[in-house]
């Protein structure tokens, strides 16, 4: 803990005192609220709103000059979610770590169980049985798992982490191994390749903040790189090599035929690279507006926002997010118990995994999968699962200093 | 080994290095997109202009054909017309019956549409609007403009599209367009390559474009259908036209050149009127100029009904009809002339010097050669006759002895001179030639010598001898203008039409008027086969013609016997043609009209009298006056349609 030099304090007393010094901090909730960090707060709703701003570019008619009738929908969409993840986010900031805890193991395996669920009775959609309809509620249950896995993962460590400052055994980390392996593997199998990734990449971030061994991360990362070729050969379906392929002539230079699989990623990269430094200006991207890239409302939004926003644009948007996420791991590092640490690292992990990703994907680097642009893209259940994600970090800032005990937990 | 450090040091380490992962990705990122927006950024931005710069064909729009004093006959018509995009229907069967609450769409339509949406989809040309009716009417075009709005993908605005506003009157005529079929294309399309093919096929598939099936619409093709241009338009990732840019005027569609036909299109109506339902046909041809005034076949189709697809079901009944309206009768009807004839015949006789007009023939009701029979049509025979009694009375005997004279070789030559078995083109299609019957056409055709006894029958206008009504008009015309020259034209101001030559074969002036005097007795001189119908009604001119009769088939002896010649005893389609060549005035001739009235039996009694009303209908209303084209074509001064009906003769 660093303490200030000049006022002693450590920033959460400096803060306590400032609060009760307003008379807030002892008035139960409303105190809370005015401690939540709302400078962060309003940029990640100043996200979302950019969100709904590059939807409605996305739905412009360029010939009309208004909002084309098909796709006006878009971005009062947007904002509407963007209204419900914005009350579920404070809701869930304001919830005390401990009951974060105690609900871990019960959401967990309610999702196990959901997931179960959706392999016998789910709903086919897209060629994947990813939903389950309970009577008018449509559920897909891979998105709470992010929550869910992130949670149970930290709960786990917080009760497995030995007292005394030593770290965990080796099988410790096996048993966080499994927790995390089941619910991926379930959505792994639905199929929903990139959901998947993201619960193993999340959980992979825990175990390694949860202090498994060094040499460990290294083996790992070695069997990863050693599998790739037979992950290529054997694993992937033929479209999914298709996309490889056309990544690897995309990223290396090579001339494609610019259709089929390669056209979306083509018509990308026009559209981004004739955005120049500035940007055409909003509403103005032809390649954009002229509906030349597939998929924009969604997983391919930031060709918009590179496209009418320029170089400034783009890169403006993704320091954004890269001090969203140093922020969030600066939580991390600031909060006393590690269901609040590795909780906190889990989901920023699942968040940033699919900014990276999404990114990557649209600037060719990576292949491509199904990841929105968190915050930004066009799609109800994602844009809620990230601000609940937030949520959850920003209850790790509010309540840094909350001791846990194992009671209650196990 | 190292000393362990607890995991709560070790945590604040792992962040460090998690957070200059993150950085090197950050960076990784950051360097991707300079390359793609700064280095390579000039290259991008030439593919996005690529991309969606597009030359688009723009249809010219299609010449118009006018009548002889400016009248349209065929012209472009704005209409509400409604379509769907099929890249725009999310389930279009649904679409197709919403739209069929508002407007009438049978369901060979729908099946049709439904059709042309999976081909364009097939053709991965989505974004090219499928039109699902062509016109719609006032009324539907209001209700579905509303109501289009809400409905994905269907499109209702006012388009350009063939209208044929005298309807039947002109379909042998003008025949009609339709969309460019595979066939159309390959056909229109020989001779060209390369770029140009290319345009032109773009062109014929446009789905504003309408090219010429048949008649004048086919035939002046070229000269109406105009240059196509080009825009330059911003297009969208599915070829859609999103915005017009600047355009190259050079680029302009040149609009196709106006048609204008010698044909009075009042007069054509007043003699279409005149059939009074029964079909036939009528000819009429300016004597002076050679200028067709009138073409009429009736019945007729409404050509308005194929521009946009005619159903099968409505062109199968088209084709059974039992009144033939697909058949152009005027120049592709091939009747036996009958009696008509007789003025050739007599020709051909004077010319061969086998007889002089003094020359007498008994009639005594038949006629007597090798060990057959030939009958007059008067049973109890005319008497004596002259060639100028013989064809006042329409003998049949004195005809059947001066043919025998002349011979057939003789007769075939000046019905040549006449324009029989010759096609006249005009400007149309479906034109046909007739058939000159001689000795060497029927040791072709039939591999039989020719037997003298035909001749006898070729010198009453019947047997093998085929003619259609419009070499009758421009045999009476030739006789009327007393041999002198005469041009055919159909095509007042339009591409010329080279097969069709003057008919100026030698006629000698002196043996004309002797036609002239004949057709004037039938008329005008008591006891003449027409002279109920030889006055105009227009208190003084008369007219001089000449009736014919065309066996259908044949008479046989017990018929003779019985005396049943037609009428109610037998059935309609077995009935004799009735015909009619006239011209008029008598005395100063300028309109020559050939008229059939099918299965209307006596040529006096049902063909003449429609000659008549339509030559005094011509005369009344001068029809041959100046027409609206000559000052267009002789003085290049802007437009005189206004004012054609004051034109003086």
């Amino acid at each position: 803990m660093s303490r200030d030099g000049y006022t002693g304090f450590t920033r959460g007393e400096a803060r306590t005192s400032t609060a009760r010094a307003l008379q807030f901090a002892n008035f139960g909730p409303l105190g809370k609220v005015a401690r939540l960090p709302w400078s962060i707060i309003l940029l990640i709703v100043g996200v979302g709103l950019t969100g709904a701003a590059m939807l409605f570019s996305v739905g412009w008619d360029p010939v009309a000059q208004a909002p084309s009738p098909e796709e006006a929908g878009l971005w009062r969409d947007h904002l509407s979610r963007l209204a419900v993840g914005f009350v579920l986010m404070i809701t869930l900031a304001l919830l005390p770590l401990g009951i974060w805890a105690r609900l871990a193991w019960p959401a967990y395996a309610t999702v196990i169980v959901l997931l179960v669920l959706v392999d016998f009775f789910g709903v086919m959609g897209g060629g994947a049985a990813r939903w389950l309809k309970i009577g008018p509620i449509i559920l897909q249950p891979s998105e709470p798992a992010k929550l869910a896995v992130t949670m149970a993962l930290a709960s786990y460590y917080q009760r497995a982490m030995p007292t005394g400052g030593q770290s965990p055994p080796l099988w410790v980390h096996g048993g966080a191994l499994i927790i995390m392996l089941i619910p991926a593997a379930l959505v792994f199998k639905q199929p929903n390749l990139s959901t998947a990734l993201a619960l193993a990449a999340s959980g992979a971030m825990i175990i390694f903040f949860a202090g498994i061994a060094m040499r460990y991360v290294a083996g790992a990362m070695v069997l990863g790189l050693a599998m790739i070729p037979v992950i290529y050969t054997f694993v992937l379906e033929p479209y999914q090599r298709e996309r490889v392929d056309t990544l690897i002539a995309g990223i290396t230079g090579e001339a494609t035929n610019g259709l089929g699989e390669s056209y979306q990623i083509e018509q990308a990269k026009i559209a981004i690279g004739a955005g120049g430094l500035s940007g055409r200006g909003y509403l103005q991207g032809i390649q954009s507006q002229q509906e030349y890239v597939p998929e924009q409302h969604t997983d391919f939004i930031l060709t918009i926002i590179a496209e009418e926003f320029g170089f400034l644009g783009a890169v403006g948007l993704l320091a954004v997010f890269a001090f969203l996420f140093a922020w969030s791991f600066m939580v991390a590092a600031k909060n006393r118990s590690w269901f609040g640490r590795l909780a906190t690292i889990g989901a920023t992990s699942t968040i940033a995994f699919f900014a990276i990703f999404n990114s990557g994907m649209v600037l060719g680097l990576l292949p491509v999968l199904g990841m929105p642009l968190p915050l930004i893209s066009y799609g109800g259940t994602a844009l809620i699962t990230v601000m609940a994600c937030f949520g959850l970090i920003l209850s790790a800032h509010l309540h840094q200093d909350e001791k846990l005990s194992a009671r209650g937990l196990f | 080994m190292a000393r362990r450090q607890s995991p709560e040091a070790d945590f604040d380490r792992r962040l460090l290095l998690a957070m200059g992962a993150g950085g090197a990705v950050f960076a990784t990122l950051v360097a991707r997109l300079s390359q793609l927006q700064f280095l390579e950024a000039d290259h991008y931005e030439k593919l996005a202009a690529e991309n969606h710069i597009r030359l688009v064909l723009s249809p010219p729009e299609r010449g118009e054909i006018l009548d002889r004093f400016g009248r349209p006959l065929a012209s472009q018509r704005q209409a509400g017309r409604v379509s769907v995009v099929p890249e725009r229907l999310t389930d279009a069967e649904a679409t197709l019956k919403n739209l069929g609450r508002f407007i009438d769409l049978p369901e060979a339509r729908v099946k049709r549409v439904l059709q042309d949406i999976q081909n364009n989809r097939l053709r991965r040309a989505s974004f090219i609007p499928v039109t699902v009716v062509q016109e719609l009417s006032y009324e539907e075009f209001a209700r579905l403009r509303v109501r289009a709005v809400e409905m994905e993908g269907v499109d209702v605005e006012m388009a350009s599209t063939r209208s044929y506003p005298r309807g039947r009157d002109f379909a042998h005529v003008l025949g009609y367009v339709a969309r460019a079929s595979a066939d159309d294309i390959t056909r229109m399309a020989e001779g060209r390559t390369g770029p140009e093919l290319k345009t032109f096929e773009d062109l014929l598939r446009h789905p504003d474009i309408r090219v010429g099936r048949q008649g004048m619409e086919r035939f002046a093709e070229d000269w109406l259908r105009g240059r196509p241009g080009r825009r330059r338009v911003v297009t969208n990732a599915h070829g859609r036209p999103m915005q017009e840019l600047e355009q190259d005027p050079a680029n302009a569609a040149v609009p196709g050149k106006d048609l204008y036909v010698t044909i009075d299109s009042e007069l054509q109506r007043i003699a279409i009127e005149r059939f009074e339902g029964e079909s036939g046909a009528a000819v009429v041809v300016d004597v002076a100029t050679g200028d067709v005034l009138a073409m009429v076949s009736t019945p007729a189709f409404d050509p308005n009904s194929f521009v946009n697809g005619i159903s099968g079901k409505d062109y199968a009944e088209l084709r059974d009809n039992p009144m033939a309206p697909l058949y152009p009768r005027a120049h592709g009807g091939v009747y036996p002339p009958g009696s008509t004839f007789k003025m050739v015949v007599a020709t051909a006789a004077l010319e061969a010097g086998v007889v002089k007009t003094s020359d007498t023939v008994r009639c005594g009701g038949s006629y007597r050669f090798g060990n057959r029979t030939w009958h007059c049509w008067k049973k109890g025979g005319h008497g004596t006759m002259n060639m100028h009694n013989a064809l006042k009375h329409s003998c049949d005997v004195y005809f059947y002895e001066i043919a025998r004279r002349t011979g057939v070789r003789k007769i075939a030559e000046v019905s040549h001179k006449f324009g029989f078995g010759e096609t006249f083109v005009l400007g149309m299609t479906g034109g046909r030639s007739g058939l000159v019957p001689d000795p060497e056409w029927k040791q072709r055709a039939r591999g039989e010598p020719w037997f003298e006894g035909e001749t006898l029958n070729f010198g009453i206008g019947q047997g093998q001898l085929g003619t259609t009504p419009l070499q009758l008009a421009l045999m009476t015309a030739r006789i009327a203008a007393t041999g002198a020259p005469l041009k055919p034209n159909l095509i007042g101001l339009g591409p010329p039409s080279p097969e069709d030559k003057t008919l100026d074969a030698p006629l000698d002036p002196a043996i004309m008027e002797i036609q002239k005097a004949g057709m004037y007795g039938v008329t005008s001189e008591p006891g003449g086969t027409a002279y109920r119908s030889g006055d105009l009604g227009l208190g003084g001119p008369r007219l001089a013609g000449k009736t014919g009769t065309a066996q259908v088939r044949r008479i046989s002896a017990e018929e003779r016997r019985k005396g049943i010649r037609g009428g109610e005893d037998i059935a309609r389609e077995l009935r004799d043609h009735a015909l009619f060549v006239a011209y008029a005035p008598a005395d100063n001739p300028k309109y020559a009209v050939s008229v059939i009235v099918e299965h209307g039996e006596g040529g006096s009694r049902t063909a003449a009298p429609v000659g008549r009303d339509i030559l005094a209908a011509a005369i009344k209303m001068n029809s041959g006056r100046t027409p609206a084209y000559a000052k267009r074509a002789a003085v290049k001064t802007p437009d005189t349609d206004g004012a054609p009906e004051g034109d003086p003769a």
